[in-house]
């Protein structure tokens, strides 16, 4: 039951900012955004293949 | 305090210096939201040509006005119901300005896929603020869902200062349906319970 209501609460948002569950999303969203290798989502501007890119690459 | 309250707080005061220097040359607010909307389209263009950090540093600036200008209107005793019109009308020009910035420099790449993914978050966009303002005609408010102006704002930012554009067009573009949907949702559910 737990899972549902965090996606639901994730999906319905009512939480102010400056709250704990603002921070959580807040740190999701810069993780896709920082982490995600710019490939894969065909970026026609990124010039670096981000973190998990390099990691890519490094462990290759 | 949160993280993002944290940061907020930050940026607060260097901003209180610069509404403490609006208020005593008496700006009026009116003309520092227009002043934000003409620095938007400056940052539209950055956007058009694919200067992106320049373009990240525009945005700071237009949005320095953007924040002032109700502030500043508090303290001079200028707020006014024609001034939240004048600053919502003209917040919209900027969203646009920067969306359509990025729509000409994806369709100058020959990238119809980001086109169009660009054309989709500017028209979420602008649905976004206006289900709420529709919907607080009609329920006395809609507060609900994540993707509102300013994550919208400081996202952008992000996205040009770190060169992440089209990452931060999915997360926009994705959470400003789910903000939609949201508000659709909540004032049916609002306007249900009154019967």
């Amino acid at each position: 039951m737990l899972p549902v209501v965090i996606v639901w609460n994730t999906l319905f948002w009512t939480f102010e900012r400056t709250t704990w569950q603002y921070d959580l999303m807040v740190i999701a969203i810069l993780a896709f955004v920082w982490l995600t290798p710019p490939d894969w989502l065909f970026d026609p501007m990124a010039n670096s293949p981000g973190l998990i890119g390099l990691l890519g690459t490094l462990t290759k | 305090m949160t993280f993002t309250g944290a940061v907020g707080a930050t940026f607060l005061l260097p901003l209180r210096a610069i509404i403490a220097f609006c208020v005593a040359l008496r700006i009026h607010p009116n003309i520092l939201t227009l002043t934000g909307v003409v620095v938007s389209a400056a940052a539209g263009w950055t956007l058009a040509i694919g200067e992106f950090r320049l373009a990240g540093c525009v945005m700071v600036l237009a949005n320095i006005f953007d924040f002032i200008d109700g502030k500043v209107a508090d303290r001079l005793n200028l707020s006014s119901r024609f001034g939240g019109f004048w600053d919502s009308v003209m917040d919209r020009f900027s969203d646009l300005f920067l969306l359509i910035g990025l729509i000409y420099l994806y369709a100058s790449l020959g990238r119809t896929d980001y086109v169009l993914i660009t054309s989709l978050t500017l028209a979420f966009s602008v649905i976004t603020s206006y289900s709420r303002a529709r919907a607080e005609s009609v329920i006395p408010q809609c507060k609900v869902g994540f993707m509102e102006r300013p994550e919208r704002i400081v996202l952008f930012m992000i996205g040009a200062f770190t060169n992440r554009m089209a990452a931060v067009l999915w997360v926009i573009l994705v959470l400003s349906v789910v903000t939609v949907i949201d508000r659709i949702y909540y004032t049916w559910r609002e306007l249900q319970s009154e019967r």
